[in-house]
């Protein structure tokens, strides 16, 4: 009997609802059902999931341009450089080579 | 171009595709209808669209070693490992591990060349081509297999007229076609072909056109069977050209469009595309030394979730 009645925690609200039943729920009830909230809610919620799914696909995508780019581009970049270094080199060595019959031989 | 081809396979079509470009260039000036070019062969109507936007993908590991033993004469052994994809209903790859070891003799004379390639699962190919004259050229090639109904032989006779190309194909299973093409002008060639097939009771009639310039190559295609095939290439400058085709086949609804460059670099050559199945390729060809090549392909599957990454060396 003692343990149902400390058990009774479930009655110690109504207890206290019973003494000022008469403005609290009303006012939690009247915030609580009212439109704006419960639209404010719904739109809450929904933008979390708009915004979720914005996020994931927006990584999805990111995700597929990045090893897009990384197969497509990548490679191209390294080679076109290497080219350019390939050109450079041989330019200089030409420039090396082509310099001596240009100018007089060095006198001995 | 020419700086950098695959070995064995494409040697002659570089060799064609110049001495054609230049009959289109003496013929240029003149727009002469009576001397118009030779055209190219029907069956190779997209090559330069096909060279730049579908190499030889692999997954796994691969080497080859070519070694000649005199001109006229090489030998050839080949190593393949890594997985091979099985077919199957569901939409994810089955993949199992395999490997193989090809060996290869070839035999190139300027008028005979006589390849043949045995692997070590039982399969053989073998394929012949040979300037009977001047203008009657005999190519066959023959697979033999141990599994049933996938071994063929097929014999080509080509003719080449002066302004016109045509082929008469026989081969096994009661497969028989022709095909004609004809240069309308200097740059404009126009085909035709017709092929009956007995053993699964086929047929068709398909109809060609090529329109070149030095810095751009359309083709279109469609035939009975459905099929549509349109391909561009636009050369932007000497070592750059960009490619795209478009594959439509009108009873199975499928289609596929895809974009490719294509960059020929004194050491490396490298190609790259996308296309409409949300996959990605591209292959790299790089020069390491004389005779020494290295070989990297990757191909990204994002809808199938199917990656497929190979390297290769190839010596010789």
């Amino acid at each position: 009997m003692a343990s149902q009645s400390r058990r009774g925690g479930i009655s110690l609200p109504e207890r206290r609802g019973r003494g000022s039943s008469k403005q609290e729920p009303n006012i939690l009830a009247k915030i609580n059902n009212s439109q704006i909230v419960s639209k404010g809610k719904q739109a809450a919620c929904d933008a979390v999931f708009v915004a979720k799914k914005l996020l994931k696909s927006t990584g999805k995508a990111a995700w597929i341009a990045g090893t897009s780019f990384l197969i497509l581009a990548v490679p191209l970049i390294i080679e076109m450089d290497r080219e350019q270094q390939l050109n450079e080199l041989e330019l200089q060595q030409q420039s090396l080579l082509g310099a001596p019959p240009v100018g007089p031989p060095p006198p001995k | 171009m020419a700086g950098f081809v695959p070995p064995g396979t494409t040697l002659l079509g570089n060799e064609a595709t110049s001495e054609a470009a230049k009959k289109i260039d003496e013929v240029h000036k003149k727009a002469d209808y009576l001397n118009l070019p030779c055209p190219i062969p029907y069956e190779e109507l997209h090559r330069e669209a096909l060279m730049s936007l579908k190499p030889e993908y692999f997954e796994g590991m691969r080497f080859d070693f070519t070694k000649g033993l005199n001109q006229k004469f090489s030998l050839s052994h080949s190593v393949m490992m890594g997985p091979m994809e099985i077919p199957s209903q569901s939409s994810e790859a089955i993949k199992i591990p395999t490997a193989h070891y090809e060996f290869g003799a070839n035999f190139i004379d300027h008028k005979t060349m006589l390849i043949g390639r045995v692997l070590t699962d039982g399969r053989v190919n073998a394929r012949v081509k040979c300037d009977l004259t001047d203008d009657l050229a005999l190519k066959a090639n023959a697979q033999l297999t141990n599994e049933p109904h996938m071994s063929h032989v097929i014999l080509n006779f080509d003719y080449k007229g002066k302004d016109y190309r045509s082929q008469l194909q026989l081969g096994n299973g009661a497969l028989f076609g022709a095909s004609y093409i004809q240069s309308v002008t200097p740059h404009m060639s126009l085909g035709a072909e017709v092929f009956w097939a007995g053993q699964h009771r086929k047929s068709g009639v398909g109809y060609a056109g090529r329109y070149e310039t030095d810095k751009m190559v359309a083709a279109g295609q469609v035939a009975s069977t459905g099929l549509m095939a349109l391909s561009y290439v636009q050369k932007v400058s000497e070592k750059v050209s960009l490619a795209t085709d478009f594959m439509y086949n009108y009873l199975s609804k499928d289609v596929t469009a895809s974009v490719g460059y294509d960059y020929a670099l004194r050491q490396a050559r490298l190609r790259g595309k996308i296309d409409s199945n949300g996959c990605t390729s591209a292959f790299l060809e790089e020069r390491l030394n004389m005779g020494l090549n290295f070989v990297l392909s990757a191909e990204l599957d994002h809808k199938k979730k199917d990656y497929k990454f190979g390297f290769g060396l190839t010596v010789g």
